[in-house]
């Protein structure tokens, strides 16, 4: 079931809220915990979900992600970043970590692909397959269009920006990307190598001239 | 291999950020990291910047049993019936707060005096991904009058109804009635509602409420007194 975000709210009051929140978690505070549960939950599922299509898979990783943030709250140093995006490192790093305990199983091109066995998921293929689904560039253009990455994202070559965004939403390796796009690993490897470079040059002179780091979030 | 030489440091923080870093390298980084500030900056710098790609994700809520099971594996509590689970419930809703406080506010000014009990309901985790609304109960001073209202509009499935109970300390919960969906409130008049009544509670019934005079459905709001 797709939901949108609990919380209409601004980023930044909703990041307030999220730093408030997680103080709290870091001094043991159950309910907090929940609360921040509650607030972010439906986000990550989603990313997680991108990377790992299998549902109950999904639903573990997840699981873990918030098993590690009570576990690791008193290290989070709110000075070192945002709530969301520490919460958001550990997702995809759950996430891919999750893609690698199947390593055994085929390599896939497409997650949408593998989905099935419950029904459950029989249900979820569906939903994944609705032409309204988003891949993975629609997803790059929505995030771009509202950012200052816009600029940065059209600097970059087409195959760059292909490379980066299978590699980010879909939690592709290099040699999935290879595969997916039919390219040798060598010539996808330097797309992502440059994307990579062309995306902090432009990202970091942007952040340079509105002297904020924090230059994704558009107010 | 010098892991604090900048160069490097950043390559490899870029492509563990971005998740190509694969096997053991990406082991081997994660343990080389509390040891190396100079990759731990790089890293946190490539998060910031790929952050702003994430927003677009369209959210997706869980299943309940991802909440539940994380209790289960930090707090080791087993589930407890719901009705002693409603404090937990409690979590966080600023849009319930706040529009509890604007009652309050309005309900509280033409009667100063004795102004009127306001309860929040919150959804349950089922609530969520069933009705996903939360309810504002307020019940007039002397107990003898309970106004419920949805935090948002409430659509429901043919042949369901949603049934409102007064959940006491111990025993079974007590039915108020069923839950009006066509107009924006319900009103329900009888005396002795705060008597012994720790939580009012919304559940999913079918059409024309509990066929057993009991909870059947799942508890989809619950608020504490």
């Amino acid at each position: 079931m797709n939901t949108s975000s609990p919380s209409g709210k601004a980023p930044s009051e909703r990041s307030i809220e999220m730093a408030a929140l997680m103080s709290r978690v870091a001094l043991g505070d159950r309910q907090a915990f929940e609360a921040l549960y509650r607030g972010s939950c439906a986000q990550l599922f989603g990313i997680v979900l991108r990377i790992n299509g299998e549902r109950a898979q999904a639903e573990e990783v997840l699981q873990e992600v918030f098993v590690t943030v009570w576990r690791a709250a008193a290290t989070f140093d709110q000075r070192q970043g945002q709530v969301m995006t520490w919460l958001t490192s550990i997702a995809r790093n759950r996430a891919i970590d999750s893609l690698r305990r199947r390593a055994s199983e085929p390599a896939t091109v497409s997650r949408y692909g593998t989905l099935g066995g419950t029904e459950d998921d029989d249900d979820d293929l569906l939903e994944q397959q609705a032409s309204e689904d988003p891949g993975p560039l629609d997803l790059l253009d929505r995030a771009s269009s509202r950012h200052a990455l816009e600029r940065c994202m059209d600097a970059l070559t087409g195959e760059q920006r292909s490379s980066l965004a299978l590699a980010y939403y879909q939690g592709f390796s290099h040699a999935e990307v290879a595969l997916h796009l039919s390219q040798p690993l060598g010539t996808v490897k330097s797309w992502v190598r440059r994307g990579l470079q062309g995306l902090r040059a432009c990202l970091d002179r942007a952040a340079g001239l509105v002297g904020n780091s924090d230059v994704g979030r558009a107010a | 291999m010098d892991y604090s030489r900048r160069d490097r440091a950043e390559r490899l923080a870029a492509e563990y950020a971005l998740g190509t870093l694969r096997g053991a390298a990406r082991r081997r980084f994660e343990r080389l990291l509390p040891a190396h500030p100079a990759l731990q900056d790089a890293l946190n710098d490539w998060q910031l910047r790929l952050q702003a790609l994430a927003s677009p994700v369209q959210a997706v809520e869980p299943g309940a049993r991802v909440w539940a099971a994380v209790q289960q594996r930090l707090f080791g509590a087993a589930p407890a019936s719901w009705w002693q689970r409603l404090g937990l419930w409690q979590g966080f809703s600023a849009m319930a707060a706040v529009a509890a406080l604007a009652m309050a506010v309005l309900i509280a000014q033409p009667t100063p005096v004795q102004p009127p009990l306001v309860i929040v309901m919150n959804s349950t985790p089922q609530g969520l991904e069933m009705i996903k609304t939360g309810f504002v109960a307020s019940v007039s001073a002397d107990g003898r009058a309970l106004v419920l209202r949805p935090l948002d509009r409430v659509t429901l499935a043919e042949g369901r109804a949603l049934e409102l109970w007064a959940v006491p300390k111990a025993g079974a919960p007590r039915s108020l009635g069923l839950v009006a969906t066509h107009s924006a409130t319900t009103t329900v008049l009888r005396a002795r509602l705060l008597q012994d009544t720790s939580a009012f509670a919304v559940s999913l019934e079918p059409a024309g409420g509990s066929p057993t005079g009991k909870p059947t459905g799942p508890i989809v709001s619950a608020g504490e007194v």
